[in-house]
């Protein structure tokens, strides 16, 4: 059991009144301490920050609350300090001048809570847009139906962009609807013949009303929901749910669901980085590639639906464990399967790593500052790129990862090919622990779920998962009669994009799909 | 009589039926060296077939140039199509007018200079809607043409040279003689030549034909803002002027197995069977630069151009060392 008062102390905050939930310790701040408090575990003691959000409380006798979700790495224990916002005055200091990284979250509160970050230098909307918006809807607050019809304004404020000025400056905008089967988003490019000066993207066209659908649907429907948010990523999505519902439940899962969850989790991360690896060398036209990686992201899609009766690994978590067992023969034709598609990468990649009018678009592309990087809290394969040792794995080890001997690759050059590496090198790391796990399972027998209690009233639980593009938070909470009342996805792309402008500026415009796609962002993740 | 209106009919319709099925052949090859099936060699019929059967838009803001430049390329592929050699080196002759011979167009530095005006057409019309696209399209084609003329005249002048002759037809007959000491020169000049039609055709490593990039493209980016039967003519005259450089790639820099006389459709059994071998093999080697390697970055591609140029400068300097 965790001391609070210890553990505070140990950051240097002189905070009495604490309550802890499990491995997660909440405190009430005033705002005007917030700052300092932010600062002390922030800066000082570089506790990562795993997610901001609000939540509408006022049916329970209680304001709005902003909760700033901090972790520490290696101990697997959140500090979660929050502030109370009232309806009668609806704002909040914003910290956005001091620290980059909270810009897009004190934007989402206001957009979804329709609080103001005071001092913020751009509280926009980011979604909703006033094109197609109401500007008056506040949809998280728990007054605002989830089926209320939208009418679209008659007056409608388009969006304005910086503007570059000067001789054979030029504007360039596209999207939101592109050419390829590509999410929608809107960048404007500020371009002086081929060099970007300036892109700024705006997002928000795929908003889909998804935490609000969370207060909606009952909660067997959820992990469903939770898979659909970004159809790449839906057994990391619903696996970050699923711990965070399992810990309200304070309910141990089976071992062996633990291990099988382990597999299938890196198996969506082959998957993915497989197709990231061949859409790369696609996009330098470097069409083997290309095929290549998609036939064997393909072999491991086949895998998948083999294993769940899924292609993408959907309807086979559930809180308690997984709803389909996987037999010894499966697993052992999948560890025999694996060595060979491990080598058939191997063969593959060592076939393109002569090709040096490849090596020669991806170096020196889209390049990252690493200072950037850690202004913007960036998270997955984009910092591992910057050198930072960022993964939710080994941080806060979740399911079995601490028992699974692996390493986190980490490169130091932050561009296209430094993110083309992470992912090569991560695919090795994901055989390695595929193999373990399957070892444990298979000597691990047993029921591959339990059902789980009753939720914790009045608890807020934090579900954390290192999907393939970066850590995905889920910071679920429960009302007095212990029922879902508000789920916050953070996906990885949310921070990430806000780095995107800097990869391509001074980039050239042909370069930019290719920069684009080392990172391949989630639209729908961000927009939610 | 009927002989020469058949030749006539013939040299006129050989490149607008056939240019379509090089394309088809080169996306299988690509297709199959990227361990992939492919649509058959006839797609880009049945592709041509829908686009004229399709309604176009055309947008407000383009002026005549939009409507009018598609007619203009296509016509100067079809003017050139029937008097490159093909399969004869024989000039095609208005019947019973031996005196009007369609010569006029048979000189390269013609030939460069219609190709420079289909380019010129191309470039206007990419920028005429007035779409960010297109206008990249146009200003990166304006520079990869200025560049790759030099490489495409340079490439030609070595063969002109040894034949004494800047026209087509007749370099062909005298470069089929030639011994086989002008045939490093002639190599050299086809390497500029080669560099100079996958940079004219919207090739590797220049341009990418087969993405759906709006930012990468340089040819397509120009096509954007066409649709149907206009886009299907751009679309032809592509695979027109492919074929018309693949026809003087293989007669000029290999001159081999072309007819000089025509009497009947039996005689060019033999010539169409080397002609196609031959282009085969160059279709071949595109598709090959087009599995194995990654495209340029754009502000590389003058250099490759450039080495072009160089490698027709040396071809000529060889050439005229070796004639003098």
């Amino acid at each position: 059991m965790i001391d609070p008062k210890n553990l505070l102390q140990r950051f240097g905050l002189g905070i009495t009144e604490s309550k802890v939930e499990d491995n997660r310790i909440l405190f009430e701040i005033n705002a005007s301490e917030l700052s300092s408090v932010v600062r002390t575990l922030k800066k000082n003691h570089a506790l990562p920050l795993k997610t901001v959000t609000g939540s509408d409380e006022r049916a329970m006798g209680r304001n709005f609350r902003i909760y700033y979700v901090f972790g520490i790495p290696k101990e697997n224990v959140f500090l979660i300090p929050f502030i109370s916002v009232s309806a009668e005055n609806p704002s909040f200091p914003s910290l956005t001048p001091e620290d980059q990284e909270f810009s897009m979250y004190e934007r989402e509160i206001l957009t979804f809570f329709g609080l103001m970050p005071i001092g913020h230098p751009a509280p926009e909307r980011i979604t909703l847009h006033s094109e197609n918006f109401p500007k008056d809807i506040h949809p998280l607050r728990k007054e605002f139906r989830w089926n209320t019809p939208i009418v679209e304004p008659k007056e409608k404020e388009w969006p304005t962009f910086k503007k570059y000025e000067g001789e054979g400056v030029y504007e360039i905008p596209v999207g939101p609807v592109h050419a390829g089967i590509i999410e929608p988003g809107h960048f404007r490019f500020s371009v002086l013949g081929e060099e970007i000066l300036r892109l700024e993207p705006r997002l928000g066209y795929v908003h889909k009303g998804t935490e609000k659908l969370f207060e909606a649907l009952p909660s067997e429907r959820q992990v469903a929901l939770a898979e659909r948010i970004s159809g790449d990523s839906s057994f990391h999505h619903a696996l970050a749910y699923c711990q965070a519902i399992e810990s309200l439940a304070s309910t141990e899962i089976p071992k062996r669901s633990l291990y099988l969850r382990m597999i299938m989790a890196e198996l969506e991360r082959l998957a993915n980085h497989y197709n990231d690896l061949a859409f790369i060398m696609l996009d330098t036209g470097l069409a083997f590639g290309g095929s290549q990686g998609t036939r064997l992201r393909e072999r491991v899609l086949q895998w998948h639906e083999r294993l769940t009766g899924s292609r993408f690994l959907r309807g086979v978590l559930a809180p308690g464990g997984l709803l389909k067992d996987v037999p010894k023969h499966e697993l052992d034709a999948l560890r025999i399967d694996l060595i060979d598609l491990e080598n058939d990468f191997i063969e593959v990649m060592e076939a393109v790593s002569e090709s040096l009018s490849l090596l020669n678009r991806l170096q020196n592309t889209g390049r990252l500052e690493r200072s950037i990087g850690e202004d913007h809290g960036i998270v997955g394969i984009g910092a591992r790129a910057i050198g930072l040792e960022r993964d939710a794995r080994i941080d806060f080890p979740y399911a079995a990862y601490d028992s699974v001997h692996f390493s986190v690759p980490t490169e130091a050059d932050g561009d296209v090919y430094a993110r083309y590496k992470v992912r090569e090198r991560e695919i090795h790391q994901s055989f390695k622990i595929i193999h373990q796990s399957i070892d444990r399972a298979i000597s691990s027998n047993g029921p591959v779920s339990i059902p789980i209690g009753n939720l914790a009233p009045n608890a807020h639980a934090v579900g954390l998962v290192e999907g393939w593009r970066g850590d995905i938070v889920y910071f679920v909470l429960t009302d007095a009669s212990g029922l879902i009342m508000r789920v916050k996805v953070r996906d990885p792309s949310f921070l990430n994009w806000q780095v995107f402008p800097y990869l391509v500026t001074s980039d050239m415009v042909p370069d930019f799909p290719l920069i684009n796609k080392s990172l391949n962002l989630s639209y729908t993740g961000n927009d939610l | 009589m009927t002989t020469s209106i058949l030749f006539l009919v013939f040299q006129v319709v050989a490149v607008p039926t056939f240019s379509p099925l090089m394309i088809g052949i080169i996306r299988k090859m690509k297709a199959r060296l990227q361990g992939r099936v492919g649509a058959d060699i006839f797609q880009p019929y049945r592709d041509l077939r829908k686009l004229f059967s399709k309604d176009e838009v055309i947008s407000s803001d383009a002026s005549w140039i939009t409507r009018f430049a598609p007619y203009v390329i296509f016509s100067i592929t079809l003017l050139l199509g029937a008097t490159v050699p093909l399969v004869t080196a024989i000039a095609p002759m208005i019947p019973g007018r031996p005196d009007l011979l369609l010569t006029a167009t048979g000189d390269f530095l013609v030939i460069a200079y219609l190709f420079a005006l289909m380019t010129f057409f191309l470039a206007l019309a990419g920028m005429d809607a007035g779409s960010g696209f297109g206008g990249f399209g146009s200003s990166r084609e304006m520079m990869v043409a200025a560049l790759a003329e030099a490489g495409l005249i340079f490439s030609l002048l070595p063969a002109s040279f040894l034949a004494g002759t800047g026209h087509i037809l007749d370099m062909i007959g005298q470069l089929e003689n030639l011994p086989m000491t002008s045939a490093f020169p002639l190599f050299v000049a086809f390497l500029a030549f080669l560099i100079a039609l996958l940079a004219e055709n919207a090739r590797f490593p220049v341009d990418n034909p087969a993405t759906h990039l709006e930012l990468t493209m340089i040819h397509e980016a120009m096509l954007l803002e066409y649709s149907g039967k206009r886009l299907a003519l751009m679309e032809w005259a592509g695979a027109n002027k492919l074929m018309i450089f693949i026809a003087l790639a293989v007669n000029i820099f290999f001159p081999w197995g072309v007819a000089f006389e025509f009497s009947s459709l039996q005689s060019l059994a033999v010539p169409v069977l080397i002609f196609s071998v031959k282009s085969l093999g160059l279709l071949m080697l595109i598709a090959l630069i087009e599995s194995l390697m990654a495209k340029f970055r754009i502000f590389r591609v003058p250099d490759l151009l450039f080495t072009s140029f160089v490698l027709g400068m040396i071809a000529v300097v060889l050439t005229v060392s070796l004639t003098v």
